[in-house]
Parts: structure tokens; C-alpha cells; sequence
């Protein structure tokens, strides 16, 4: 078994005495370890004041996003087996810091929520007696791939157009948009998201690094979302400029997926 | 149940300035990229022979193709670098920070930004040298082209050529990416598509260099 040495971020932003600095723990590696079950470990066997988040540890809540050899990553999904034994931990960029490893990235997804206005718009009244509407099959997936979003923050804070502008929206506003645009019951127009993501605090400042894309732990079709969204916004500009004919040719689909193999997860 | 959108609180007409530059950086980039692929075929007919080189520029010339378009592809590429600016790490904090993020995550894409930035840079220096250069001694023969690069600007041509094939390469990949014409499933395939073709230009570059070195009048 291998010994790990795993260096870990410290700083709580509470205690004035307390400054930012790396420390250093030493564990005996086991079987089947992940990052959740050697914090857990360092936390209840050598200092229990370390702080970390975590939940489902399964890569469903989405708490444990953290920068792992200097990449975001899911502390609970990633094995120490696939980590050299020096591993680095450090919160993610970008967030709140609220002590040690565990950052707010709750106050972040909820005002971009907001500005995205993340909900079904629609002038139907619901009717609570009524039969509930159906949805082809194959629509309902191809919504739920783009609903697949932990909300981990991941994305973000590898975003060096996010590091730089705090004001960009990311990779996964962009995508929990583009889940409402292929969703017929979402009364929104073309127009509407225009007004929402069209301009370089959305998916204009998207600058094509697909570091979003390459380090999302879900595989959310990040890369063909920002595409078929900058295209549909883009082209939403030059409406009336453009010939119609032209327009309808470059226009992406009304759907979210780009290529259906992708279904596969 | 009615939503009230908490966004449309006036009734202006939405901002379409953000969108139509972005649609005109990628236009200008698309101009620049055919452009220089034109221009390395042209310039590379020199080694088949430099009669063809001298017959294809005084063609440019005769028709005041070089003469107007020159000044224009150089107005092109202000253009194109003043809108793509707008994207630039100008301040030192956001270089750092887009520094620091490059390092911490060894990604290649996000580092083919900074090379795409460091060589926007460098190009528009050096091709606004270049084009002055050579329209201000036209007219553009295989003979004159050779003693420039015989005569000291050898260097010169070597560091422009990859800068501005590694930024058209970089630059083509991007589009596509950024207006989703380059899928997840596809990018692999134009990743590789994008290191032959720039390999491919820099190949044919470096051989018409090396045609001007031994050309003698
Ligand atoms: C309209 C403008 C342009 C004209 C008329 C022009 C013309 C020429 C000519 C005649 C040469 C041969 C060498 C010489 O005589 O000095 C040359 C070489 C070269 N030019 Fe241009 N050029 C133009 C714009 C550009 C631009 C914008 C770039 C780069 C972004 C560029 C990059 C190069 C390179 C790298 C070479 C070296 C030759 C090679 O390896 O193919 N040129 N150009
Ligand atoms: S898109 Fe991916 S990386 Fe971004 S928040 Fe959602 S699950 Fe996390
Ligand atoms: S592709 Fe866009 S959103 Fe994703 S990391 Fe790059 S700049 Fe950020
Ligand atoms: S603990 Fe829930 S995603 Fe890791």
C-alpha cells in the first residue's frame, strides 16, 4: 500500500489568526479510497477542525467540488488510485471561500439563476385536476442530458474567462439556459434569450477554451450547448440584415443535442 | 400560473452591438485566414519558378489588386485585433489570474489561447512592417523579394511565419468550436485536422524561404 501525501489548503477566513497555507497530511492508501474517504479520514483521525463539504458522495449534490492537482474535480468521484501519491487539494477558484477546502457556491448558481430567470415561462394556467402533459420520449432525454447539471461549479471555476470577468455567466448558465430553449413548454422567443445571454458577460465572452467542457464531472455537452447557443443568439442579431433563406440554414436546430450519440450516459 | 419576466422592464430594442462584433471578428478572422492562405500559394510559386512568381505579382499590380488590397488586408488586421482586443488579459490582474489558471491546469486549449494572444500581438507589429515593406518597393519580383531575404531579413520572415500560422490555425479551430460547427464528437478530428494544415503552411513557408536564399540573380 502507498503511503499519500496529501497537501492541503488551509485558511479560515473567520479567525484572525488564521493565515493561508498549505499542510501536509500522511495516510496509508486503501483499497478503493476516494478523496471523501481520506478527508473523512484525516478529519476524524488527525484534526478535526479541517473543513470540506461533501453530501451524497456519490457525484449527485454537487458539494464536493474542490481542485485537485490542480484541476476542479468531485472529491467523492475521484480515486486515489488514479492520483499520484503527492496529491495537492485546494478549494475552487472563483467562490466564496467559507474555510479550508469548502467554498459557497450556492449564492453564485442562485444569482445566475436568477439572471437567466431559470424557469418554465409560460401564460398557461395550471390546472391542478387536469391530465399532466405529455412529452415524446425523446425530447424528455434530450432535456434531461442538459438537466443532468450538479450544479458543482466545476465548470466555472476552470473558466479563465471567468476568473478574469466575474461578471461572466459560465458554461453551465449557458447550458441551463439552453435546457429552456429546447423545452416547448418555455414560452420564451428567440429574442428573449437574446436578451439574457446576448452579449459578453454571456455567451459572447465564452472564449472557446473548453476548459468547462473538459472538466465537467457529468460530461454535460458543455462545448456543443455554448455553440448551438452563441449561433442561435448570434444570428438573432442580424435578423432583418441576413437573408431569411441564409438564416434558416445556419441556424442550429431548436434542440439541444448536436450529435445523438451522445445519449449514452 | 403567469411568470412576469423580471428582465423586461423597459421596452428598449435589445443591445445587438456585443452579438454583430462578434459576428465581425469572426468574418474578419475568416477573411484574414483565406487571405493568407492565398498569399502563401502565391508567394510559394516561387519554387516552381520565379518567372511564375513575377508573372503572378505583376498580374496584383496590373490590376491594382496589391496596390488596393494591401493597404486594405492591413486595415483588416487592426480591425480584426482592435475587436478581438476587447477579449485581451490587458490588466496585469487578469493576466495573472489567466496565467496562474493556465499553469494549475495544464489544458491545452486554455494555453492555445494564451499562444493565440502573445502571436495577435507579434503579427500585427511585424505584418505592419512587412506590408509597408513591400508595397513601398513594388514592384513585387522574385529577384528583389530574394535579396531582402538574402539580406538580412531571414530572422524577420522566420518568426512571422509560425506566428501567423499557429494564429491562423488556432483561430480556425476556435470558430468552429465557438459556433458550434466543431461538436464534441468531432473535435479530435479538426484538432488533428489543425496541426497538419499548420504544419502543412509553416512546410511550404519554410521552402519558399529557403528557394529565396539560393535564388541568385
Ligand atoms: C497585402 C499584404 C501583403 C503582401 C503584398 C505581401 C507580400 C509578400 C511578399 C512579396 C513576400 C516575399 C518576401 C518579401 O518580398 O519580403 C512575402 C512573404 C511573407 N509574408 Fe507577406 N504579404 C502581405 C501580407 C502578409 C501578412 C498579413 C502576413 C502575416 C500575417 C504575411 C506573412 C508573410 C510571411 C510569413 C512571409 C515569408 C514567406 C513565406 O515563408 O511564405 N504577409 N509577403
Ligand atoms: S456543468 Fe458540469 S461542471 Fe458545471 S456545474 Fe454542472 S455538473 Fe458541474
Ligand atoms: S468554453 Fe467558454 S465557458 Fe467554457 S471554459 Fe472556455 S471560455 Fe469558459
Ligand atoms: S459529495 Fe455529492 S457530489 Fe461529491
Amino acid at each position: 500500500m502507498r503511503k499519500l501525501n496529501i497537501d492541503v489548503f488551509r485558511y479560515n477566513p473567520l479567525d484572525p489568526e488564521s493565515k493561508p497555507h498549505m499542510q501536509t497530511f500522511v495516510l496509508d492508501e486503501t483499497p478503493s479510497m476516494t478523496l471523501f474517504i481520506a478527508l473523512t479520514q484525516i478529519r476524524e483521525t488527525i484534526d478535526p477542525t479541517l473543513m470540506f463539504d461533501f453530501c451524497c458522495r456519490a457525484g449527485i449534490c454537487g458539494s464536493c467540488g474542490m481542485v485537485i492537482n490542480g484541476r476542479p474535480g468531485l472529491a467523492c468521484s475521484t480515486q486515489t488510485k488514479d492520483l499520484p501519491d503527492h496529491i495537492v487539494l485546494q478549494p475552487l477558484p472563483f467562490f466564496k471561500l467559507l474555510g479550508d477546502l469548502s467554498v459557497d457556491t450556492g449564492t453564485w448558481f442562485r444569482q445566475a439563476w436568477e439572471r437567466i430567470e431559470s424557469w418554465i415561462h409560460t401564460d398557461k394556467t395550471f390546472d391542478p385536476n387536469e391530465e399532466e402533459e405529455r412529452m415524446d420520449n425523446e425530447l424528455a432525454n434530450e432535456i434531461f442530458e442538459l438537466d443532468r447539471c450538479i450544479e458543482c461549479g466545476c465548470c466555472v471555476a476552470a473558466c479563465g474567462t471567468a476568473l478574469m470577468r466575474k461578471d461572466f455567466l459560465g458554461a453551465t448558465s449557458i447550458n441551463r439556459l439552453a435546457r429552456f430553449y429546447i423545452d416547448p413548454r418555455d414560452h420564451r422567443t428567440e429574442e428573449d434569450f437574446y436578451e439574457i445571454i446576448g452579449d459578453d458577460n454571456g455567451v459572447f465572452g465564452c472564449m472557446g477554451l473548453l476548459a468547462c467542457e473538459d472538466v465537467c464531472p457529468k460530461k454535460i455537452p458543455l462545448q456543443d450547448q455554448l455553440g448551438i447557443m452563441r449561433r442561435m443568439t448570434a444570428l438573432q442579431s442580424v435578423r432583418g440584415i441576413v437573408p431569411k433563406f441564409l438564416l434558416d440554414r445556419l441556424s442550429p436546430r431548436r434542440c439541444g443535442c448536436s450529435c445523438s450519440e451522445q445519449h449514452n450516459d | 400560473m403567469t411568470s412576469p419576466s423580471i428582465r423586461k422592464h423597459t421596452d428598449n430594442a435589445p443591445v445587438v452591438v456585443p452579438s454583430r462584433l462578434d459576428i465581425i471578428q469572426a468574418i474578419t478572422g475568416v477573411l484574414l485566414i483565406l487571405f493568407l492562405w492565398a498569399h502563401v500559394f502565391l508567394v510559394s510559386s516561387v519554387i516552381i519558378s520565379p518567372a511564375l512568381m513575377n508573372g503572378i505579382a505583376d498580374f496584383f499590380e496590373r490590376t491594382y489588386m496589391a496596390q488596393i488590397g494591401g493597404p486594405l488586408v492591413l486595415l483588416l488586421i487592426v480591425y480584426h485585433f482592435l475587436i478581438a482586443a476587447r477579449k485581451m488579459p490587458f490588466r496585469a490582474s487578469e493576466f495573472m489570474t489567466f496565467w496562474r489558471n493556465a499553469r494549475s491546469l495544464r489544458h491545452k486549449d486554455t494555453w492555445l489561447w494564451v499562444v493565440q494572444v502573445v502571436t495577435a500581438i507579434v503579427i500585427l507589429v511585424m505584418a505592419s512592417i512587412h506590408i509597408y515593406v513591400v508595397l513601398s518597393t513594388l514592384p513585387i519580383t522574385a529577384e528583389q523579394s530574394a535579396s531582402r531575404v538574402q539580406g538580412g531579413w531571414l530572422p524577420f520572415f522566420l518568426i512571422l511565419l509560425p506566428m501567423a500560422e499557429l494564429h491562423l490555425g488556432i483561430g480556425f479551430y476556435r470558430l468552429g468550436v465557438k459556433y458550434g460547427y466543431i461538436t464534441r464528437a468531432s473535435r479530435h478530428v479538426w484538432q488533428r485536422n489543425e496541426y497538419v494544415l499548420t504544419g502543412i503552411f509553416i512546410l511550404i513557408g519554410l521552402l519558399t524561404l529557403v528557394r529565396f536564399m539560393l535564388l541568385t540573380n
